[in-house]
């Protein structure tokens, strides 16, 4: 009995000790009380060095936590229990959350560097004159692919995944919209396309895609590529560059028969507490130079005009990652498709990733 | 010297088996070159990285404080736990109960993280520290439980007779008799919810939130982002850590029932 008494005081003892410890971090860090601001984020989506020059310019603490899909995130934000300050959803997500009441409207005079966004990315269908939402980064959806291991190959349209060449060598992006919309795409129907019958023949030819498929992944995809682990992915446009940038064997394609177009938004949810610290994060990452610093890190398009000029002459002439206007035309946005048809994509992309190869 | 039977060899190329991850991510953790292929050179930078992390020290700090914690409490609520399924006279009362208690420790961690996530909501508890501490407190419980009631049973109802003879009231029976006989079940009762909270993601994944999350959702969402070594780093210092633990749990176990014995004597 008193070894149990005893022991059971020496573990009391040391977590007591422990928490003091880290309550004392925690202070020193400046975590505690209201000084701090929870950025919500794609994971590895921002240059930490921001975060740190942020932190001292305001003297607010940063706790940035990452999400690895809108639905997730949108879970998370409508379920409430944690207070996020500052989320980053994609354009078809900023519209969902708009309708559920999700967001808090956004004040303009607090932020002053929304001039410096080009006009072309303002005022977009999925937000109204940015009541609720300013864009972060944008990008298209394309394939990545190895030229030496394609021996000289080259890679122009969705329907060249298809070759008997390519067995087991592409890796696909883990989302339901983008798998289901290369399908529709490459059966050149909108990538927003409600017809049951186009979406059973879309998912039907992903079926005849699955000799193909190697795996169907997340984040990880870059390492994967980059490391020459397979010869062709379905994948971001940033993370593209990234591979590129790692490894320059690499190309990047955004297939002719059309594919998406996509904005991330930065938005301030309803579970904010520190909505003023918001507004300076949002307004702060609105800055050009760091703009440029972020885009030139995260490898993604910017959409901040004047930020173009801080970035080095060959990444803004890379026709790839920024395209003319005319030449990304016939490029789609996701619409929201409403529940219950979202549903129905999620369902038949579940149906595709359990196909048997 | 002893010839090397079949048994040893199986033996040695279990343990090879094992630990060769282990001392694959071992070695990497001291590599330059900052990937998992091509041995560059030898380098502590890692180690430096993970000491200047201190939001990583302080998820290390959260994640020993949850352990401990939970294991403290889920130990004394899983032993009044199977005192009082040993104390239950019927037997079909007494099977109901574990019963329920095992299903707790079979059913899949996922969705008892899931289901905990929308209590929470529910209840108002706000994503953190304190949701966290409660949920590994309620998983763990059943494994204690699970640990000290064999000690129970093992233990001959005599003992409570003669010393209810001597003239021993409930408390002293308790205290005098029963918890010394079963002290090794509490003590393994209380390393396994240790363990068990210490390693636990699908759990702890669903009910962490604002800022606070421990080492194993942490390492998951930066091995999201490709491997840095820091991780390895990481991983080493806590494959010592542990080690180290075992060797000194071996030590004051030998070393007790070393005084036990001279004691005895």
């Amino acid at each position: 009995m008193r070894k149990l008494v005893q022991s059971f005081i020496a573990v009391l003892l040391l977590s007591l000790l422990l928490l003091y410890v880290s309550n004392r971090l925690n202070e020193a860090e400046g975590y505690a009380g209201d000084n701090t601001l929870i950025v919500y984020n794609w994971g590895d989506y921002i240059d930490s060095e921001l975060i740190t020059m942020f932190e001292k310019q305001t003297g607010l603490k940063v706790i940035y936590q990452t999400f690895d899909s809108n639905e997730a995130m949108m879970a998370k934000i409508a379920q409430g229990g944690t207070t996020f300050d500052v989320a980053v959803p994609s354009e078809y997500a900023v519209s969902k959350m708009k309708e559920e009441g999700l967001l808090l409207p956004l004040d303009h005079k607090k932020l002053p560097n929304l001039k410096y966004i080009d006009p072309r990315f303002l005022n977009l269908s999925f937000d109204p004159n940015n009541r609720y939402s300013v864009p972060y980064f944008w990008g298209t959806v394309g394939i990545v692919y190895n030229r030496d291991m394609l021996g000289g190959k080259k890679i122009t349209s969705w329907n060249d995944l298809w070759d008997k060449d390519l067995r087991n060598q592409i890796l696909l992006v883990d989302g339901a919209r983008e798998v289901m919309g290369m399908a529709l795409n490459s059966l050149h129907y909108s990538l927003n396309d409600t017809n049951k019958a186009h979406l059973e023949e879309a998912k039907r030819k992903l079926d005849a895609l699955t000799p193909n498929v190697k795996a169907i992944v997340g984040d990880e995809i870059k390492m994967l590529i980059a490391n020459e682990e397979a010869a062709v992915g379905v994948v971001w446009s940033g993370d593209a560059a990234e591979m590129i940038a790692e490894n320059d064997k690499l190309d990047y394609v955004v297939p002719k028969e059309g594919s998406n177009l996509w904005f991330d938004n930065m938005v301030i949810p309803k579970t904010a507490k520190n909505i003023d610290g918001a507004h300076q994060f949002i307004n702060f990452m609105l800055d050009p130079k760091h703009a440029a610093q972020n885009a030139e890190y995260v490898g993604y398009s910017t959409p901040n005009k004047k930020a173009l000029e801080y970035l080095p002459k060959e990444i803004v002439d890379d026709k790839r990652f920024y395209p003319d206007f005319d030449s990304i035309e016939h490029l789609e946005v996701y619409e929201n498709l409403g529940k219950r048809m979202l549903a129905y994509y999620n369902e038949l992309f579940l149906e595709f990733k359990m196909h048997r190869k | 010297m002893r010839r090397l039977t079949w048994g040893n060899a199986y033996l040695l190329i279990v343990f090879i088996i094992l630990y060769t991850p282990i001392v694959y991510l071992l070695v990497y953790s001291f590599n330059s070159g900052g990937t998992m292929h091509h041995f560059q050179g030898f380098t502590l930078e890692w180690y430096k990285e993970v000491f200047q992390d201190t939001r990583l020290l302080m998820i290390v700090l959260n994640t020993l404080i949850v352990a401990l914690l939970s294991a403290l409490i889920s130990t004394v609520l899983g032993v009044i736990g199977a005192l009082a399924i040993y104390y239950v006279k019927s037997r079909q009362v007494k099977n109901t109960l574990l019963t329920f208690n095992n299903v707790l420790i079979v059913s899949p961690d996922v969705i008892i993280g899931a289901s905990f996530l929308i209590l929470f909501t529910l209840a108002g508890i706000k994503l953190g520290f304190v949701s966290v501490l409660l949920s590994h407190i309620a998983f763990s419980v059943p494994i204690v439980v699970l640990m000290v009631l064999p000690k129970l049973q093992e233990m001959s109802p005599t003992w409570i007779d003669a010393a209810r003879d001597l003239g021993a009231n409930e408390w002293h029976i308790l205290t005098k008799v029963i918890l010394p006989f079963i002290t090794p079940g509490i003590f393994a009762g209380f390393f396994m919810a240790l363990t068990y909270s210490l390693d636990d993601f699908a759990v702890t994944f669903f009910v962490t939130g604002n800022g606070f999350s421990t080492l194993s959702v942490e390492i998951y969402s930066r091995a999201r982002q490709g491997i840095s070594l820091s991780i390895n780093a990481l991983s080493t210092l806590l494959f010592l850590l542990t080690i180290f633990l075992v060797a000194g749990y071996y030590w004051i176990s030998q070393k007790g029932s070393r005084l036990y014995g001279m004691w005895k004597k």
